[in-house]
């Protein structure tokens, strides 16, 4: 295991951690105010939320499929949440039944896809609508904003001197939690397996339509844990609740490396993309910098993610073209599943 | 001997400077630090609402700094304030999305000293120092009905586009509307049928305007409050060959509007001067700041260049001017 790591120069997360520094580099210089503990980790409570968006649709683009409808599923969950809330149900009870509804509507995505072999991009827009109008209905015509406390100390609270948001340490509990997963089980094999080649994978006895189905019930659940961070970090729980946040979710899974196709990347590469984002916005945003240059740079950010693949073979091809001969276009870069 | 007693003059002339600079910083009356944000940056109106805060604050001798994402969404706004507050300002002036996701924010703002106003829309009351209102919801109810009556002053019926079923000053007016036209006997020629929801979209617009003119054929005015949806509904009416038969009217920025105006596609269109509001909105907080205006029930807001507005219940401020946009009088403003 060592001496293989050793070979494959993790390359990627290497670059990712140079750019976080230098991003943090500049943003001190961009404004006095961006070198403070408290600043630093209350920043970070900004991207909790698309960062457990992530997660989950990293291991749905690991199988080379995509889920554009987690946002849509944050929107139920909160509303349900608001329901539970107002009938006095105790957040013990409530948050497992609002992480279950999110697994399911995931899991809906997820038979759509892999039983019925429909194109994901379509299914899951079709879905985005669906649930979002569900959320709606549910949520009737206006917001709630009556939370029992108990119901907002997820997103809201922060230890360790009132400095580290709660919601940050969940974050990273599930962060290791995928990691695990993908990098270290079975599943997260077949899951890479699949995204490399679904009819091999299926030869060679995965049961193809059940994993994707776990996947997206996977990214569901965690869409619905989303859902508790948000009620507590903004207090309103409205049928259009995180409408528009999926651009800056796809681009941290396309940057954080797992190539859009599926088969390779890492869950740390992600995590590391999100943290690369974070703070180039937080430091756009001290300073004040309007807010269609961020999205340029947002956009820019993913189409540079798009090409990483194709700039890294280009790359691998001038520095031992002896080797890419031998080892076929596929060995160049690594698989992700080391 | 005397200058024992000059020297224990000064003495007591520093010692009483002294006690009165901390007090004398604390009526500071100029040189504030204030920072903007609208619901999104990029759209004429809440540019000129951001030219009028910043005109203002130059006048006042204040800095001013507008920014925010350039679409509107609650969880960037709150973060675009999270960002304010750790910069510390005096004063922070927004229109919220979403009047209570940017509650928690606001509300450690005003803790830690920073007055926070808002205009155009309102954040929940405890989580703000005042609230500057373009016009109260019942002179826009009464406005976009004007309108409609130059539209059709035979009356008939009429149907609302609002952005969604969220959005608290839309659904007000339309409610309001709808109560006019069965108690006032001014408005009582009209007959609302039909409420519809297009976010604040242009083609979405566009397609409920469609909707709305196939499903009632004897429709004769649709109204939005939607500076979007407005003029949208003009642009379906004029396409679909409706003109003469059917009428769009509400909020619209005049430049949007200006070519069915003089074209004769349609009548009239109602506005306030979004300059003058911003400016407002940033004098307001400015007085507050400067300790010469408490935003209780009553209290007159003095503002020279604009007018004196009073406040209501909660702190809400309405500026209340508001524009009736015809083809004789559109080609007067430049927004």
């Amino acid at each position: 295991m060592a001496a293989k790591a050793k070979r494959q120069w993790p390359f990627w997360e290497f670059t990712l951690i140079v750019a976080i520094l230098g991003a943090g580099a500049w943003s001190s210089t961009l404004s006095p105010y961006y070198l403070s503990v408290d600043q630093l980790f209350g920043s970070t409570r900004a991207f909790i939320i698309p960062g457990l968006l992530a997660l989950g649709l990293a291991v749905v683009v690991s199988l080379g499929e995509i889920d554009i409808s987690l946002a849509s599923i944050i929107a139920v969950g909160t509303v349900t949440l608001s329901k539970f809330s107002a009938a006095g149900v105790p957040l013990g009870v409530s948050a497992p039944i609002v992480v279950a509804i999110g697994a399911l509507c995931g899991a809906f995505n997820g038979l759509l896809v892999a039983k019925w072999r429909l194109p994901s991009l379509a299914v899951t827009l079709g879905t985005m609508g669906a649930y979002r109008g569900l959320a709606f209905i549910i949520g009737s015509e206006v917001g709630y904003t009556d939370f029992d406390d108990s119901y907002l100390w997820l997103g809201s609270e922060y230890i360790f001197h009132g400095i580290v948001p709660v919601s940050l340490i969940v974050f990273a509990l599930m962060a290791i939690l995928v990691w695990f997963l993908m990098h270290r089980t079975v599943y997260g094999r077949r899951c890479f397996s699949i995204g490399l080649n679904t009819d091999a994978s299926w030869f060679a006895g995965v049961d193809v339509t059940e994993t994707k189905i776990r996947a997206y019930a996977l990214a569901g659940a965690l869409a619905g844990l989303a859902a508790i961070v948000w009620i507590g970090q903004y207090g309103s729980a409205r049928g259009d609740n995180a409408d528009g946040s999926i651009l800056f979710v796809v681009t941290a899974v396309v940057l954080g490396g797992i190539d859009i196709n599926g088969g390779r990347g890492t869950i740390s590469g992600v995590v590391l993309a999100l943290f690369l984002l974070g703070t180039i916005r937080n430091g756009m945003g001290l300073a004040n910098i309007g807010g269609p240059t961020q999205t340029v740079v947002l956009g820019s950010l993913l189409v540079a993610g798009v090409l990483r693949p194709a700039a890294a073979a280009a790359l691998a091809r001038l520095s031992n073209p002896a080797r890419l001969k031998a080892a076929g276009p596929q060995g160049v870069e690594s698989s992700g599943q080391e | 001997m005397k200058s024992k007693i000059l020297a224990a003059l000064g003495a007591a002339l520093l010692v009483v400077g002294l006690a009165a600079a901390p007090a004398l910083a604390q009526q500071k009356t100029s040189g504030f630090k204030l920072m903007m944000t609208p619901k999104w940056t990029g759209f004429p109106y809440f540019e000129l609402t951001g030219e009028g805060a910043k005109a203002a604050a130059t006048e006042l001798g204040d800095t001013l700094v507008y920014a925010g994402a350039d679409h509107a969404e609650v969880s960037l706004q709150v973060e675009t304030l999270q960002n304010f507050v750790t910069q510390k300002p005096d004063g922070i002036i927004l229109a919220a999305i979403d009047l209570n996701a940017v509650a928690p924010v606001l509300k450690d703002a005003r803790k830690k000293g920073i007055v926070v106003g808002t205009y155009d829309a309102d954040a929940a009351v405890p989580a703000r120092d005042l609230f500057v209102n373009q016009l109260s919801y019942e002179q826009a109810a009464r406005v976009m009905l004007d309108a409609a009556l130059i539209d059709a002053p035979e009356g008939g019926e009429i149907a609302f586009i609002a952005a969604s079923p969220t959005s608290p000053n839309h659904m007000a007016h339309i409610k309001i509307m709808t109560d006019l036209t069965q108690k006032d006997a001014k408005y009582k020629v009209f007959k609302p049928v039909d409420t519809q929801f297009a976010n604040d979209d242009d083609a979405k617009s566009y397609d409920v305007a469609v909707n709305l003119m196939q499903a009632h054929p004897n429709l004769k005015v649709i109204i939005s409050s939607s500076a979007v949806s407005a003029p949208s509904a003009a642009r379906a009416i004029e396409a679909t060959g409706h003109v003469g038969k059917v009428w769009a009217t509400g909020f619209a920025l005049p430049s949007a509007i200006k070519r069915y105006l003089e074209n004769g596609s349609e009548k009239a269109f109602a506005f306030w001067d979004p300059w003058e509001l911003g400016y407002v909105a940033a004098y307001a907080v400015h007085q507050k700041l400067a300790g010469k205006f408490e935003p209780t029930e009553g209290a007159v807001l003095d503002v020279p260049k604009a007018g004196k507005f009073t406040t209501f219940k909660d702190g809400e401020v309405v500026y209340g001017k508001p524009l009736i946009f015809t083809k004789e009088t559109v080609g007067k403003y430049n927004f």
